[in-house]
This record gives C-alpha cells, structure tokens and sequence, in this order.
C-alpha cells in the first residue's frame, strides 16, 4: 500500500510540472507543507511510510522495557521506567495522528502491524537480558533516535513535524535517565560495572544500524532530502552518533566492541569498523532474535484489549440511543 | 461486534490560563466524553496543561491558503447562523492557535468572514470548529485531571545532571565529589 516503482513516480511527477514547481518552491523557502495543500502522490506515500513505520516503531517499542517494570530495583527506577513506557505509547498516538492527516487510516496501519507487513525499527527485536539493558537502550537507542527525530523537527510536512517537536522534548527525559543510570553503576560496584559493560557490548552494534543502510544502499533517500523530510543522510546520523558516544562511554571506564574504532585528527571523526548489515538485513525481515515475540505481543494486547473496547462500544451506542 | 476504528477527535490545549489555546493533534474514541479522557491521557502527561478541548473531527472546517487561493464558490449563508472558534496557524512551524469567534452559518462562511476580521493576522491555514461541537474539560475538574502530571517531575530531563556527571568524570573525579 505504501510502495511505487521507479517509472511510476516519474510519470506521476511528470503528470502537473506547474504543481510540482510550485511545491518544490515552497519548500525551498522553508514552508511547511499543511493537509489540503497539493503535494505529490509519491511525497505522500513516503511521509505514510516513515510515519508508520515511526509510530509502529514507538508502540513495540514499549515491549522491551515494558517487561522491566515489575523487576524495577528501587521505586523511583519503576516511576520512571513507568512515565517512560507511558510516554512511547503516547509518541505513537502522535505518529498515528500525523500520519491520518495524510489519508491512512488508523485501521489499515494496525492492520498492517498486526500481520507483519508493516516495518519497524530493528533494534526493539533483541532481548533486554539484565536490569543494565534499560539504560543502554534510553542512553544509546534513544539518543540514536533523537538525532534523527531532531533533524524530522525540521521536516517539510507540518503535522510530521511538530509532532517531533513534541517527541523530542519527551526523549530527553528518556535519554537522560538512561545515561544517568549508566553512569551511575559504571562507578557503582564491580557487579554494576560488568553489567553496564555487557549490555554496552551487546547494544553498541545494534545501535549503529538503527541508522539503517548506507547511504548507498538507501534508495528513498534522494527524494526525501529533495523534498525537505530528510536533511540528512543515514551516514551521516551515524557518525555523528559515533562523536558523540565514543568519548562519553569512554570517559565512564566502558569499552565499545569494536577494534577499529579511533579518533581521527583530520576528520575531526570517530572511525568505526565494519557493521554487519546481514545480521541488519536478517533482523529487519523478521528473522531477528526476538520478531516472532514481540508480535505475539502486539497481538496479545490487541486481543486482550477487545472486550474494553467492546464495551466502551456498547455504552456509547447505548447513550446515543437515550 | 465489528473492532473497527472510531471516530476521530480533534485536541485542543492550553498550557497555562495565560497561553493561547493550541491545537494539538487527535485521538480516536467512541463518543466525545472518551475523546477527552483519551486526550489528557495522550497530551496531558507532562504539567504543561490546565484545559484540554475536543472537537469531532468531521465537523471542523479546515482552509490552507492555498486552498483558498485556488478561489471556490461563496459559502452558502442559508441556515441558522451558529458560533464558530477560529483557529489559524500564524507562522509556518506553529500549531493552529484560538484567534477569536464568529457568528456563521457553515463553517466556510465562518472563515470567509474570518479572513476579514483578523485580516491583520497572517494566517497559513484556518480551521473552523463550532462552539456547539466542543467539549471543553471542566474547571471543577481541572485538579484531578492536571494534578498529578505536577508532581512527577522525573518526567524532567532538568532532573538528570548527566552534564555535570561527565564533566566529573572527564576531570578524573569521582561523582560525589
């Protein structure tokens, strides 16, 4: 539902040169692009795509974490993890939101969730193993996730983009409550800090391919920087990612698995080795550690959530008739 | 009974008695009271909210201005006149904000009339909402439902000196020093 071939978008984009211009002029001077406004068909299928994909993304985000909340070890570490959970159920109403102001629906998204052919972030199919995991996931993948959610801030299509407005400002909580915690039990006992360093271990590589492919091997990206939904490439999200965690994680005593990793004077850039992009690909078509899990998951919360719904139903139905 | 989707509301926020009233995004529910339930439930978890409005979203009217550029034909006037709230997004990276009310008889009439009397207000995109169709949280309410979010303050990302933290840590101290 949400895919065009090469030739078709360059027929459709052919279609009204005047309309397209003007678009394209738009967004060159910085305008937002609102609902109602023309925009082209294939602007349209990308902004569902990486808004779903996005609002998916936050809604089985929550699973991960969500099974910490009973194993919490002190109070405050349980409000949080709470108020955190919480609010990624709320950044995928955001999503959702933003994405129906294109013309999906809610109903065909959640469909398309539930029977696996929509996407999500690849980094919510691996198993949080030990209490430690909850920090390297709101350091690590939520910061990852607010470099690129910054840059979506700026993005062309209004709705998309105060709704990133919003996230963002909500993930700095996420984030910084996941560094503190780092930090925190990298100074702690020695339990705490091989905790910390193993989790660090097996979160750093999944990390960097949240980014997702190589520039070279991404093929939507052209024409999502030429219409201002991008600003940024992959690559370039990535490293900045790597400047920015290599030296902190350092700092706190935790070593990054990766031998080649070093700073470069004449770059300015933290040089990392090589990903690898078929443990990326495996996980992605859903064949990663934990797919089949969360989406047993998903649709256990759908089933169990019926009868609630059902009854809210039944009693709307029953005032309207009154 | 089928599980398909709701209805569609449309959420409106004021931060503090003293901010604007802001469009906010929407949520689904099976009838209006819910709509509002849902909305402080998604929008109102953080202190920054003392009213929450919400409006179905089929009977809001909505006008970019490229729409209205475009020309289309003059909103009938017959009917029986109605309040209207105007909205309008003033600048391109902010939400739709309350400008004021008029008295119309359909939605597009009432921001026809709009465009003339906030003619001063450069406004990229209008939406009409009958005052008729709002349901607006009760200020008797206003503790319990905003209440709360006030005293979770490590929703705060202000609460995590994880600046200061590195900063010790760079300098080869320890935390507590």
């Amino acid at each position: 539902m949400y895919g065009a071939d090469v030739e078709q978008i360059a027929i459709e984009l052919s279609e009204e040169p005047e309309k397209l211009a003007d678009f394209e002029a738009r967004i060159a001077r910085g305008e937002k692009i609102e609902p109602g406004d023309w925009m082209p068909a294939e602007y349209r299928r990308q902004l569902i795509r990486m808004i779903s994909q996005h609002a998916h993304s936050e809604v089985v985000g929550m699973l991960p974490e969500g099974a910490w909340i009973t194993r919490a070890p002190s109070l405050r570490r349980k409000l949080i993890l709470i108020a955190k959970v919480q609010d990624e159920a709320g950044h995928g109403q955001y999503l959702y939101h933003a994405a129906e102001t294109l013309g999906a629906t809610r109903e065909e998204m959640l469909e398309a969730l539930l029977s696996g052919k929509a996407k999500y972030s690849s980094i919510f199919n691996y198993h949080t193993t030990t209490w430690a995991d909850n920090g390297a996931i709101g350091w690590l993948v939520d910061g990852a996730a607010i470099l690129n959610q910054t840059m979506l801030a700026r993005c062309s299509y209004g709705p998309y983009s105060r709704a990133m407005v919003r996230i963002c400002m909500e993930e700095n909580f996420h984030r910084k409550q996941g560094q503190e915690m780092i930090i925190r039990y990298s100074q702690g006992t020695p339990t705490q800090r091989a905790m910390v360093q193993d989790a660090i271990t097996r979160w750093w590589w999944p990390t960097l391919m949240m980014f997702g492919p190589h520039d070279a091997d991404s093929p939507n990206s052209g024409l999502l920087i030429r219409w201002g939904i991008k600003t940024r490439t992959n690559d370039q999200l990535r490293q900045e990612f790597v400047n920015q965690l290599a030296p902190d994680l350092q700092a706190c005593g935790i070593s990054i698995p990766d031998p080649d990793l070093r700073y470069d004077e004449a770059s300015g850039n933290w040089l990392f080795g090589v990903i690898d992009w078929d443990e990326f690909w495996r996980v992605i078509k859903g064949d990663g550690p934990a797919n089949a899990e969360r989406m047993a998951a998903r649709q256990q919360a759908h089933d169990d959530g019926r009868w609630v719904r059902e009854a809210l139903s039944a009693y709307a139905a029953k005032n309207q008739i009154q | 009974m089928s599980d398909t989707q709701w209805p569609r509301y449309e959420v409106f926020q004021q931060e503090a008695p003293d901010k604007p009233v802001l469009h906010n995004g929407s949520v689904h529910a099976p009838d209006i009271e819910m709509a509002l339930l849902n909305a402080r439930d998604v929008f109102a978890r953080r202190p920054e909210a003392s009213q929450l409005w919400v409006a179905a979203a089929e009977r809001i009217t909505s006008r970019t201005r490229e729409e209205l550029a475009a020309g289309e034909p003059a909103p009938s006037t017959a009917g029986e006149p109605q309040t209207y709230c105007l909205f309008g997004k003033l600048a391109q990276q902010a939400q739709a904000s309350l400008l004021g009310e008029v008295q119309a008889a359909s939605g597009a009439a009432a921001i026809a009339t709009a465009q003339t009397d906030f003619e001063a207000q450069k406004v990229l995109r209008w939406w009409a909402v009958p005052l008729a169709a709002l349901l607006k949280s009760d200020p008797a309410e206003a503790d319990p439902m905003f209440a709360p979010a006030r005293e979770k303050t490590y929703k705060d990302q202000a609460e995590y000196p994880v600046v200061t933290m590195m900063r010790k840590l760079r300098a080869g101290k320890r935390l507590d020093e």
